[in-house]
């Protein structure tokens, strides 16, 4: 962690724009349901302890006064719309409330045919940044390319001045590269050495919809279940390799482990690479394949004999 | 009297080849009585493409020193682009193993097709050989151990179970 990193509290930059994104967004949702174009509407409400948030999903007008955008809405709400979330879905059409992360997610789900763009009500919020488990600022809203969303139906508020941070992910992700492979190999055993295996990473990421995972078959065993250090290290590198090239970055694997995992750093890096390999990156538009599912002829094959 | 013969380090290779090109081509190599070391074990797929990732995991889990990927070269798989996605999906996989800090010397990658029975000799020694001078793979097996045997895989006893069985 970078110490010396500023001081922000994100309530301190701008009060007054998350005020103005949670008017938007309630007289948008009101106006969505009363028109009576969707059924629900999924956004976030304020948690019971003061000044946090929580996912909401509202149905009726009346109730759509309770939505709120604030520096506590980190939920990455796409994942109320996977496939692992039916009853939601089954409702018919559904508004949802994203920032510019959880959209990337939204674009992934419908890349993979798991959500088609008439179906939802795409509200974007122009989002400055929202708090992290222990920092005042999440780590990935530090290198936050997507502020604005692009592609939603409306978007909501302005974006603020926001001051230069310094990337601390992309930081420590140079550190580990510059690292030996011993070094690394120390540094991921100790960290998965400490997983609990509760699999929040996975009920969390809006990308993990199997209905039966990989991972909780045991007959075969492909990866064993028991919370020890080699059923760790096999269940994370697989979760890293099949979110390579699908991952929106949200980082709500890393937030939700309460084992303080870097998760997010593994992401980061296939992301990096993938993007390096085959040009691919998670963005605002729907592609009908991720980079592990197409291929082209001349594909380097350096590595290969 | 028994003599414990003094055991040297002997390489396990998984070789998890596609059944149309590369086994193909070890099967020729066999037929034509080409010599190569007996470390590989092979376990026959029907495509490159069929290989999870995870098998490659597993096979160093359970206590290979390396593996070896191979299949038919590129435009002649038999299901027409099983290898092309499974290149795609070796090198990130790769590029991951990498950043967790397996060393990649002990995964080879190889295209290999039914007429190649040289190949596939010069293929499976080559790893054979690098991976008897890397040494034995600990770090899977450490993992393995842990828990187990509550200690380090050079706990003393472990290292007096593996005396007992006289082999490692």
């Amino acid at each position: 962690m970078n110490t010396t990193a500023q001081q922000l509290d994100t309530t301190a930059i701008a009060p007054a724009v998350y005020a103005t994104i949670t008017d938007a967004i309630c007289r948008e949702a009101e106006k969505a349901l009363e028109s009576g174009a969707v059924a629900a509407v999924v956004g976030w409400q304020a948690g019971r302890r003061q000044g946090t948030a929580m996912p909401a999903i509202v149905t009726t007008p009346a109730d759509t006064d309770k939505l709120i955008f604030s520096p506590a809405c980190v939920n990455n709400l796409a994942l109320y719309l996977s496939k692992a979330k039916k009853e939601i879905r089954a409702r018919g059409k559904i508004a949802i409330v994203v920032k510019g992360c959880d959209l990337k997610a939204l674009v992934g789900l419908m890349g993979e045919n798991q959500l088609k763009r008439a179906d939802i009500h795409v509200i974007g919020v122009v989002c400055p940044g929202v708090r992290g488990t222990s920092e005042p600022l999440a780590k990935k809203c530090r290198e936050c390319t997507v502020h604005t969303p692009e592609g939603a139906d409306v978007t909501v508020g302005t974006l603020p001045e926001l001051p230069h941070f310094t990337p601390a992910e992309s930081e420590e992700l140079a550190r580990l590269e510059a690292m030996t492979p011993a070094e690394r190999w120390s540094f991921w055993k100790e960290h998965f050495a400490r997983c609990i295996r509760c699999y929040a990473c996975r009920q969390v990421c809006p990308f993990c919809y199997c209905e039966q995972c990989l991972c909780d078959r045991n007959r075969p065993q492909a990866v064993e279940t028991t919370p020890r250090p080699a059923g760790n290290m096999a269940w994370h590198i697989v979760r890293a390799m099949h979110l390579a090239g699908r991952c929106a970055g949200c980082a709500e694997c890393e937030r939700a482990c309460p084992m303080d995992i870097p998760l997010n750093l593994l992401n980061r890096k296939m992301a990096k690479e993938l993007k390096e390999l085959y040009g691919h990156e998670a963005g605002f538009e729907v592609k009908e394949k991720g980079p592990l599912a197409e291929y082209r002829e001349n594909d380097d094959q350096s590595f290969i004999k | 009297m028994h003599v414990k013969p003094n055991h040297t380090f002997e390489p396990k290779i998984v070789a998890f080849v596609c059944t149309w090109c590369t086994y193909a081509g070890a099967d020729l190599a066999g037929t034509a009585r080409l010599q190569y070391p007996a470390n590989t074990r092979v376990v026959k797929f029907p495509c490159t493409g069929r290989i999870d990732p995870v098998f490659i995991l597993r096979a160093f889990q359970k206590g290979a020193d390396g593996v070896l990927v191979s299949g038919c070269h590129p435009g002649d798989c038999h299901y027409m682009a099983g290898n092309f996605h499974a290149r795609r999906r070796f090198a990130a996989f790769r590029a991951l193993l990498d950043f967790i800090g397996v060393d990649l010397q002990r995964l080879q990658f190889s295209w290999v097709s039914a007429a190649e029975g040289g190949k596939w000799v010069e293929v499976a020694t080559e790893l054979t050989e690098r991976v008897r001078a890397l040494g034995p793979m600990r770090e899977f097996k450490e993992l393995e151990a842990q828990e187990q045997w509550s200690g380090a895989i050079d706990s003393p006893e472990l290292q007096e179970a593996y005396e007992a069985v006289g082999n490692i």
